[in-house]
């Protein structure tokens, strides 16, 4: 779960990790009052979890009172809706660091990573240039040493008195990386200032999924969503994507469904939306029905093969929602695993034509999404 | 043969009581699988399938020779678990959790290495050795997925293994040892880690690998080739190769890879190592043959 820049640098003060004064407004009329706080130059920006803010015009350096007010008018005005905005005053950068921390799975260990060419793309960085960025493993049953901080820290070219500043903002983030279970934290640019100052620019924290039981404050992040049928996806806990394509995949696993989607792009279809309602919602085929029924498609291809997820609790369960939902549109079902007589029995009573061949099921959906086939 | 598991190994069940626990300790009974005993804390005395129960690991061991653990504990509950296990020496321990705290999988991750341990998941089904034993949740009786065979089968997904499986199964093959290692972002154990033992296996001939988008363990597989730790045939399938940039399709993978861990990269790898990849799952089989591997 991503957390906006504003909470990650709460998080970041409440570990004291110097951050910009700053206040955030959710509408144009709080402007005014904010901007006076902060004062000027200033940076304008919107409070969004998608990446790639300042290339997208999300973020703006405004000197004057005017062209402030203009700025925060066109975002709020932005056809992406922006919830709120944060305004920052402008720091006096001497140089920028990238520092972030995350999980190096192979070890079992955090990973912090850090370059002293900060404010870049960091996975742009990694692909062109991976000799720039060092890379730290940390042994969690231990936990961060401060020597280890400082090596990095002069590591990065900085010595005293910086290297203190930095060792302790490194040992600060870790911080923040375990008390708030993190699968990512990151300070991109961290600056250092003119008066040698060390200060958060940016911030990005990501809580694991399997860990948010603990932090449910941030539990309604996920408020803004393209349509009713991702609301209602993520309401489900349904795994969702919406496309523009013809076929609506209603399928049970995350790799089956991947490879349903390879196989529809390689025969030549399109895909109206991926879902995966396998796992622990292989009981929910109703609301899986409901949601491919909100996407515009010619056709609802459902392949599941499962284990735990048995064929025929599902079979019943697609039988049902058909029933209950009367779909306007043909449905193929390719079910199988573990009790799949049953399943096929109890799709043939329903008036389906199972199939046992995904290859043939995508076959026969890509031709009819087509019209080639009724 | 096989490889990890099979008929002779001496199997503790932890969670045995559970609602889950118990059918699979069942099925696994009626495969062949050893069950000597269970543990779930405050349970203890009680009988599950004919399995005495204790209330501690430690309990069980005075009473048993054990040689691995599988654990049918909720994934909050999974890090304890792995560390009581392997806190009484037993090194080979299975987990099939969907939904272990990352910082949970880092830490088991890390210990087992340390202890020379082998944990296997989690979210996984687990692992199986057709017709002999397993340590897991697959429904071992759907024989057009679950036969005996030559060939060693590696997995990051439930639902691809079967569709996978029934393919190489349709063309005349079974599976020596088949390993679940999971779609966590952190497994407790990677695929190259277990080539070693397939190459050591008399019986296993091949190794098919059924692998997804994110991470680094197929690359790895390839440098395990190329290093020349693995030498018979192997074939990759692996799932997501069309699936968007920057959409989040499929398990979690790896969260910085510095622009790895797409399907392509992972194809490249695996080619240029000398590995076959099949576009889909029906090549599988046909792949195993054009190999000229035998199928008895």
């Amino acid at each position: 779960m991503k957390l906006y820049e504003y909470q990650a640098k709460a998080l970041f003060k409440e570990a004291q990790i110097a951050i910009p004064n700053s206040v955030r407004i959710e509408t144009t009329d709080a402007a005014e009052e904010a901007l006076q706080k902060v004062g000027y130059p200033c940076v304008i920006k919107a409070q969004v979890l998608t990446g790639g803010r300042g290339k997208a015009g999300l973020i703006q350096f405004v000197k004057t009172k005017p062209t402030a007010l203009e700025a925060v008018k066109t975002l709020f005005d932005h056809p992406v809706q922006i919830p709120s905005l944060l305004i920052e005053e402008a720091i006096d950068i001497d140089q920028e660091v990238y520092l972030s921390i995350t999980v190096d799975a192979a070890a079992g260990k955090a990973l912090v990573l850090a370059s002293a060419e900060g404010g870049v793309d960091i996975e742009v960085l990694a692909a062109e240039s991976p000799e720039k960025i060092l890379r730290y493993p940390i042994d969690i049953l231990i936990g961060m040493m401060p020597y280890q901080a400082r090596e990095i820290a002069y590591d990065l070219g900085f010595n005293a008195p910086l290297n203190k500043s930095i060792a302790q903002t490194i040992l600060r983030l870790y911080h923040v990386f375990i008390t708030y279970h993190a699968e990512l934290v990151e300070i991109n640019p961290l600056f250092i200032t003119k008066s040698q100052t060390v200060i958060a620019g940016d911030g990005k924290v990501s809580i694991d999924d399997n860990s948010t039981h603990w932090h449910q404050a941030y539990e309604n992040n996920e408020t803004s969503f393209g349509s009713e049928a991702e609301k209602k996806a993520h309401l489900e806990g349904i795994p969702f994507i919406e496309f523009d394509g013809d076929i609506g995949l209603m399928c049970a696993g995350a790799g089956l469904t991947t490879t349903v989607y390879d196989l529809i792009n390689d025969a030549g279809g399109s895909i109206a939306n991926y879902l995966e309602f396998g796992g622990p919602n292989y009981k929910k085929a109703l609301q899986a029905m409901e949601i491919c029924l909100a996407v515009p498609s010619k056709v609802i291809l459902i392949v599941t093969f499962g284990t735990i997820a048995r064929a025929d609790v599902m079979a019943q369960g697609i039988v049902d929602a058909i029933e209950k939902l009367k779909p306007n549109r043909p449905i193929i079902t390719c079910i199988r695993g573990t009790n799949e007589q049953e399943a096929v029995n109890i799709l043939e009573s329903a008036g389906l034509k199972p199939l046992f061949d995904t290859e043939e099921a995508v076959l026969l959906a890509v031709s009819m999404a087509k019209g080639e086939t009724q | 043969m096989s490889i990890v598991i099979d008929q002779k190994t001496r199997v503790l069940i932890q969670g045995i009581t559970g609602k889950e626990g118990a059918y699979w300790t069942e099925h696994m009974i009626a495969l062949g699988t050893q069950v000597v005993a269970g543990v779930t804390p405050n349970k203890g005395g009680q009988t599950v399938c004919g399995v005495p129960v204790y209330n501690t690991v430690k309990d069980a061991l005075k009473h048993h020779s054990i040689d691995a653990a599988m654990l049918f504990v909720p994934p909050r509950l999974t890090k304890d678990a792995v560390f009581e296990t392997l806190a009484s020496n037993i090194k080979t321990i299975v987990t099939i959790a969907d939904g272990i705290p990352l910082h949970d999988m880092i830490a088991i991750r890390h210990h087992a290495l340390a202890q020379q341990a082998t944990v296997i998941g989690g979210n996984t089904s687990g692992i199986i050795s057709p017709e002999l034993a397993m340590m897991g949740s697959f429904p071992h009786w759907i024989d057009r997925v679950y036969k005996k065979g030559n060939i060693g089968i590696m997995t990051r997904s439930g639902s691809l293994t079967n569709e996978v499986t029934a393919m190489v199964v349709k063309q005349g093959y079974g599976a020596s040892t088949l390993i679940g290692v999971g779609g966590d972002p952190v497994p407790g154990t990677r695929f190259a880690e277990m080539l070693p033992l397939y190459e050591a296996d008399e019986e296993t001939k091949a190794v098919v690998i059924i692998g997804e988008l994110g991470g680094t363990m197929e690359e790895e597989v390839a440098d395990a080739i190329k290093q020349k730790i693995f030498t018979k045939p192997l074939v990759a399938f692996l799932g997501g190769r069309t699936a968007p940039k920057g959409q989040k399709m499929g398990h979690a993978g790896a969260i910085i890879t510095g622009g790895k861990g797409s399907v392509q990269d992972k194809i490249d790898a695996l080619e240029a190592a000398g590995a076959l990849v099949a576009k889909k799952p029906s090549q599988v089989g046909l792949l195993l043959e054009q190999l000229g591997v035998p199928k008895h």
